[in-house]
C-alpha cells in the first residue's frame, strides 16, 4: 500500500480523533484476556472503569482541540461529538454500576456482560461522529447487537428473553429500513458521504433519494422511540434487565438524536412541520400511555417516549430554522446530559428496588416508601420532578432550552402543545410521589434492603448532577 | 442587615438544619422553626422601615452572574420596589404565626412539615424579591412543590384530588407563562437587550408595539389569572382551601394568591402597558363579576372553609378590578387590599382552624351558640369578620374604598356593580357568623368547647392589632408604594398617549377615541 496514503489517513489528528474509540476497544480486548486468564479476573471492574475514564479523558482532550473530519472525511470528532461521547460514557458507567448490584445474586457471565456493555459506547460514538452513512451503520450495529444480547441477559426470566427477541426483531427491521434507504440514496446520488449529500441536497434531491431519506429517518425514529415507532419501548424497557434499560433509555436515544440532528440538512424544508407534528403526537402517545400505568418501570418507559417527542421538537426546529445552528445541538446536549442523570438515576433506583423482588416496581408497592426509605424516596422525588421539568433540577433548564429553540424557529403552536403535554406528564409523576409520601404504607413488607455502596454512590452522583444542572447550570453550559 | 438574600434563604437554611438535626424532640424542631421565621419577620419589618417609598427604583439590590443562555446573561438579582416590599413584609410577618399555629393541628411527621414550611417561605419570598425574570420564574414554579406536599400529606380526606388539581391548574398556567418568558427574552435579545433583568426587560417590552405585546401579555396573564384565581379559573381554590390543613390555607390565602395579583401588576401592567390598557375592560369585568359571583357562591356554602375560600374569590376580584382601573387610587387600593386580604382571610382561617381542632367539623350547622362557651374566640372572630367585610376603622375599609373610587373614575357602571359585592360580603359573612356563634347551642359537643388558649391568642391578637393599625394608619403602607405606583401610572399614561397619537393604535379604536 502506498505509504503516503497511509500517512494521509493515519496522522496525529486521526489518532486524537479516534483515541476514545481505541481506548474503549483496548479495554475490551483486555477484558477478554481477563476472562480467559484466571488471575486477572479480579481486575475486571478496574479495567472497565479505567477504559471508560480513559476514553472520557480523550474526549475532554478533544473538546479543547476538536478535529473536523478524519479518515477521508467519514468520521468527525468535533466539539459536539466529543460532548456526546461524554454523555454516552456517563450513561454506560451508570448502567454498569447498577448492573453490579442487579446481578449480585444470579451472577451470570459477568465477564461477557461487561464486554458487551463496553462495546455499546463504541457504537454510540461512531453514530454521533459519523459523516458517512456506512460509518453510521457500523456504529448502529456495534450498539444494537450488544443490546440485543444484554436485553435477554436474564435467561431465567421469560420477560427478559421476550424483550431481547422483540428488540432484535424490530431492531433488525429498522436496520433493514436504514440499509434500503441508504441504497436508494446511493443509487440516486452515487455517494454516502454526508458532506457530498449535503451539497447534493442543496440543489434538490431526486424523488428516489427523497424516498431513501424517508427510510433512513424512519429507522432513526425507531431508535429514538418516536410515534408510531414507539410500541416496542414499554415492553422492551420493562422486560430487559433494568441496567440495560438505563443504557437503552439514555445512551441509545442520545446517539440516535446526535445523528438525526446532523442529517436534518438532508431533509426537505417542508418536512419541519411534519416532524414537529410527529413530536407532538409522540408526546401525546407517551404521556397518555404513562397516565394509565401501574408499574413504575413501564411508566418511566412511556415517559421516555414523551421525552423523545420533546427532543424531536429540536430536530424540527433545526430543520425549520434552515441553517445548521449550534443552538439546537447545545440544547440537545444539555437535555440529554440532564436526562442521563435523571433517567439514569430513576431507573437505577428501580434496579435497586427490583433486587428485592420484581413486584417492588409496582407503584402500589411504593406506598409508604417515604417513611421506609426516606433517602431513596427523596432521590426518586428529585428525579421525577426533574423529568417533569420543575425548577432547581436539570430538567427545567433542559426544557427551557428546547422550547427556546422551538420558539426561535417559529414553531409556536407546537411549542404550546408541547408545554401542555408536560402538564399531563406531571399528573403521573405526582401520582408516584403521592404514593411514596401521601398514601398509607402498603402491606407488602419489603425485606431489609442490602446496602450497596456502589449503587448508592451512583444515585448520589446522579442526584447531585441533577441539582447542579438546575441551580448552577453554568458548570455544564460552560462546556457546551 | 438589609440583605434580601439573607432574608430569602434563611428559611431554606433553617429547613436544612431541621431536616438534618439528629435531635428527635419535636419541641426543639418547632422551636428552631419558630426562631428562624421570627428572625425573618424582624428582618422583613426592618427592611420595610428602611424602604424609601418615594423612590420608584428597586432598593436593596444585589446582583451576581448566574449563567448565560446563548447571548443572554442571566443574573441572580434581588431587589424590591414599593409593591414587593409590602408583600415581602406580609410573608415574613405571617410565617411565625403559621408556624405557631401548626402546633395545634400537625401532630405527625412534624419534621417533614416544618421543612416544607420553611422551604415554602423561601419560595414565596424569592418570588417577591427577585429582580431577574428567570429567577422570578424559578421561584414561582419551585414554590409549588412545598405546598403540594403540605396539602397532600397533612390535608383533609380528599387531599390527593385537591392537591393534584391545584398543582396541575397552576402548572398549566405557569408553562404558558414559561413560553411567554422565553419568547420575551428571545425577542429582547434580538433587539439587543442581553440581560434578563426585570427592569431592563420592562423598559424594552413596554415600548414595543401592541401586536408584539398582545401574545406575551396573554401568556403571562393566564398564569397569573389562574393563580389569583380570577373567574373562571377559580375552581381549584375552593378544593385546595377546603382540603388544606390550617397552615396550608393561611399560606394559600395570605401569600400564595398574592403572587398572582403581584404578577399581574408587575408583569402584566408594568411590562405590557399597551396590551394591559386594551385588556383592562375584560379584566375589570371579570374582576367585578368575580366579586359578586364569589359572594353568591359563599352565601350558598355550608362548609366554613369553603365559604372563606369563596370569599377570597370575591375579595381578589376587588384587587383585580382596582388594578385594571389603572388609576392612582385604584392601584393603591389594590395593593393595599392584597395585604388586607392576606391578614383578614389569614385570620379567619387561623381562627376557624382553632375551632376545627376542637370539633373536627367544617360544617357550619354543626356549630351554633359557640359565643356562649368561647367568648374570646367570638370576639376575635367578629373582629376578623368585620375587618374582612370592610368596617370603617379596620383595614378592609380603606382598600375597598380606594378601589371603588379608582374604579368609579374609569367605569361608574362597574363600580356600582362592585359595590353590591360589599353588601353581599356583609350578608354572607355576618349570617355565617350568626349561625356559628349565636343562637341556641344545638350540639352537645359545643357545650364542652374550651376557649382559645394563650398560644392561640398570641397568634391572633397581634394580627388583629395589625388590622386595626392599618385601618387607622393606612398612609404608612400607601406611602411606601407611592413611588413605584406613580411610575407605573405614568408609564400607562405615556403609553395611552402614544396609542392615541401614534401609529400603534388600531384604527377602530381610534374611531372610538374620537
Amino acid at each position: 500500500m502506498n505509504p503516503d496514503l497511509i500517512a494521509q489517513y493515519f496522522n496525529a489528528e486521526c489518532a486524537a480523533a479516534l483515541a476514545p474509540l481505541v481506548t474503549l476497544a483496548g479495554g475490551l480486548l483486555l477484558l477478554i484476556v481477563a476472562e480467559w486468564f484466571e488471575p486477572m479476573n479480579r481486575l475486571r471492574p478496574l479495567l472497565f472503569v479505567g477504559s471508560i475514564l480513559g476514553a472520557a479523558w480523550a474526549e475532554v482532550a478533544l473538546l479543547n482541540a476538536p478535529v473536523a473530519a478524519v479518515l477521508g472525511g467519514t468520521y468527525s470528532a468535533d466539539k459536539a461529538s466529543a460532548l456526546w461521547g461524554l454523555v454516552f460514557l456517563a450513561s454506560t458507567l451508570i448502567a454498569w454500576v447498577h448492573a453490579r448490584s442487579y446481578y449480585r445474586k444470579s451472577r451470570p457471565f459477568l465477564g461477557e456482560h461487561d464486554m458487551l456493555l463496553l462495546t455499546a459506547p463504541i457504537g454510540m460514538m461512531m453514530m454521533a461522529g459519523a459523516l458517512d452513512l456506512t460509518v453510521f451503520f457500523i456504529g448502529l450495529e456495534l450498539l444494537s447487537i450488544p443490546l440485543y444480547c444484554l436485553a435477554s441477559f436474564r435467561r431465567d426470566r421469560s420477560e427478559s428473553v421476550e424483550a431481547g427477541l422483540k428488540y432484535f426483531v424490530l431492531g433488525a427491521f429498522s436496520v433493514g429500513l436504514f440499509l434500503y434507504g441508504a441504497s436508494l440514496i446511493y443509487a440516486a446520488t452515487g455517494t454516502l458521504s454526508l458532506t457530498a449529500l449535503t451539497a447534493a441536497a442543496a440543489t434538490g434531491f431526486s424523488p428516489m433519494a427523497q424516498v431513501g431519506m424517508a427510510f433512513v429517518l424512519g429507522s432513526l425514529l425507531f431508535k429514538l422511540s418516536v410515534w408510531p415507532f414507539h410500541l416496542w419501548v414499554p415492553d422492551v424497557y420493562q422486560g430487559a434487565p433494568t441496567p440495560v434499560t438505563i443504557l437503552m433509555a439514555t445512551g441509545t436515544k442520545a446517539a440516535a438524536l446526535a445523528f438525526t440532528l446532523r442529517i436534518t440538512g438532508l431533509l426537505p424544508e417542508s418536512s419541519a412541520g411534519l416532524i414537529a407534528l410527529l413530536a407532538v403526537l409522540t408526546m401525546a402517545a407517551g404521556n397518555l400511555g404513562a397516565l394509565v400505568q401501574s408499574n413504575l418501570k413501564r411508566l418511566l418507559a412511556y415517559s421516555g417516549v414523551a421525552h423523545a417527542g420533546t427532543l424531536l421538537l429540536l430536530v424540527a426546529a433545526q430543520r425549520a430554522s434552515g441553517e445548521l445552528s449550534y443552538e439546537a445541538t447545545s440544547a440537545a446536549l444539555f437535555y440529554m446530559a440532564a436526562y442521563v442523570a435523571t433517567a439514569g438515576g430513576a431507573f437505577g433506583l428501580l434496579a435497586w428496588l427490583e433486587a428485592d423482588g420484581e413486584h417492588f416496581t409496582q407503584i402500589e408497592s411504593l406506598k409508604g416508601l417515604g417513611r421506609r426509605r426516606p433517602a431513596m424516596a427523596a432521590a426518586m422525588t428529585l428525579f421525577l420532578l426533574s423529568l417533569g421539568g420543575i425548577p432547581a433540577t436539570g430538567g427545567f433548564l433542559a426544557k427551557w432550552m428546547v422550547f427556546s429553540v422551538t420558539l426561535d424557529a417559529h414553531l409556536t403552536g407546537y411549542a404550546i402543545a408541547g408545554v401542555l403535554m408536560s402538564v399531563i406528564a406531571l399528573a403521573y409523576y405526582l401520582r408516584v410521589i403521592a404514593a411514596m409520601y401521601m398514601e398509607p404504607a402498603s402491606d407488602q413488607v419489603a425485606p431489609p434492603m442490602a446496602k450497596r455502596t456502589d449503587a448508592m454512590l451512583a444515585t448520589a452522583f446522579c442526584a447531585a448532577a441533577v441539582l447542579v444542572m438546575g441551580v448552577l447550570p453554568s458548570v455544564f453550559l460552560g462546556l457546551i | 442587615m438589609h440583605n434580601l438574600t439573607l432574608l430569602t434563604f434563611l428559611p431554606a437554611l433553617g429547613a436544612l438544619i431541621v431536616a438534618l438535626l439528629p435531635n428527635r424532640d419535636e419541641r426543639v424542631l418547632r422551636g428552631i422553626t419558630l426562631f428562624i421565621t421570627s428572625v425573618v419577620a424582624v428582618l422583613g419589618v426592618s427592611l420595610f422601615c428602611a424602604f424609601d417609598g418615594s423612590q420608584a427604583a428597586l432598593q436593596f439590590t444585589q446582583s451576581v452572574d448566574w449563567f448565560t443562555l446563548g447571548a443572554t446573561s442571566v443574573h441572580y438579582e434581588m431587589g424590591v420596589d414599593g409593591i414587593s416590599i409590602l408583600l415581602v413584609t406580609l410573608t415574613a410577618i405571617l410565617m411565625p404565626f403559621v408556624a405557631l399555629s401548626s402546633l395545634g393541628h400537625i401532630s405527625e411527621r412534624t419534621r417533614e412539615f416544618l421543612v416544607w414550611l420553611l422551604l415554602m417561605e423561601t419560595g414565596m419570598l424569592g418570588v417577591f424579591a427577585s429582580a431577574d425574570l428567570v429567577l422570578f420564574y424559578f421561584f414561582w414554579e419551585v414554590s409549588l412543590v412545598p405546598l403540594y406536599f403540605i396539602l397532600g400529606i397533612w390535608g383533609g380526606e380528599r387531599r390527593l384530588y385537591a392537591t393534584v388539581k391545584f398543582f396541575l391548574f397552576t402548572l398549566a398556567g405557569s408553562l404558558l407563562m414559561l413560553l411567554a418568558v422565553i419568547a420575551l427574552i428571545g425577542q429582547a435579545a434580538a433587539d439587543g437587550v442581553l440581560s434578563t433583568n426585570i427592569a431592563g426587560l420592562t423598559d424594552w417590552a413596554s415600548t414595543t408595539p401592541l401586536e408584539a405585546q398582545f401574545w406575551l401579555f396573554a401568556g403571562f396573564a393566564i398564569a397569573f389569572a389562574i393563580k389569583v384565581p380570577l373567574f373562571p379559573f377559580h375552581t381549584w381554590l375552593a378544593d385546595a382551601h377546603t382540603q388544606a390543613p390550617t397552615s396550608g390555607s393561611v399560606i394559600l390565602a395570605g401569600v400564595l394568591l398574592k403572587m398572582g395579583t403581584y404578577g399581574l401588576l408587575r408583569f402584566g401592567i408594568g411590562m405590557f402597558p399597551a396590551a394591559a390598557i386594551n385588556a383592562a375592560p375584560l379584566f375589570m369585568i371579570l374582576g367585578a363579576f368575580g366579586i359578586v359571583y364569589g359572594a353568591l357562591l359563599a352565601m350558598a356554602q355550608t362548609d366554613m372553609k369553603r365559604l372563606i375560600a369563596c370569599s377570597s374569590v370575591s375579595h381578589l376580584g376587588y384587587v383585580v378590578l382596582g388594578m385594571f382601573a389603572l388609576t392612582h387610587a385604584g392601584l393603591r387600593g389594590s395593593v393595599l387590599q392584597m395585604i388586607n386580604h392576606g391578614l383578614s382571610t389569614g385570620l379567619l382561617f387561623l381562627l376557624f382552624g382553632a375551632l376545627y381542632e376542637r370539633r373536627h367539623s367544617r360544617a357550619i350547622d354543626q356549630y351554633g351558640g359557640v359565643a356562649a362557651v368561647m367568648p374570646l374566640f367570638a370576639f376575635f372572630w367578629v373582629f376578623a369578620v368585620l375587618s374582612s367585610v370592610g368596617l370603617p376603622g379596620l383595614n378592609g375599609f380603606v382598600g375597598e374604598w380606594l378601589i371603588l373610587i379608582g374604579t368609579f373614575q374609569t367605569s361608574p357602571v362597574l363600580a356600582t356593580f362592585a359595590v353590591t359585592g360589599v353588601i353581599f360580603g356583609a350578608v354572607y359573612l355576618l349570617s355565617a357568623t350568626r349561625r356559628l356563634l349565636f343562637g341556641e347551642i344545638t350540639h352537645d359537643e359545643t357545650r364542652s368547647l374550651k376557649d382559645l388558649n394563650i398560644r392561640e391568642v398570641a397568634i391572633v391578637a397581634p394580627l388583629c392589632a395589625l388590622c386595626l393599625w392599618i385601618g387607622i394608619q393606612p398612609s404608612v403602607l400607601i406611602e411606601k408604594t407611592s413611588g413605584s405606583l406613580d411610575a407605573l401610572v405614568q408609564r400607562v399614561e405615556d403609553t395611552r398617549q402614544t396609542m392615541v397619537v401614534g401609529d400603534l393604535v388600531d384604527p377602530r379604536e381610534e374611531e372610538g377615541v374620537r
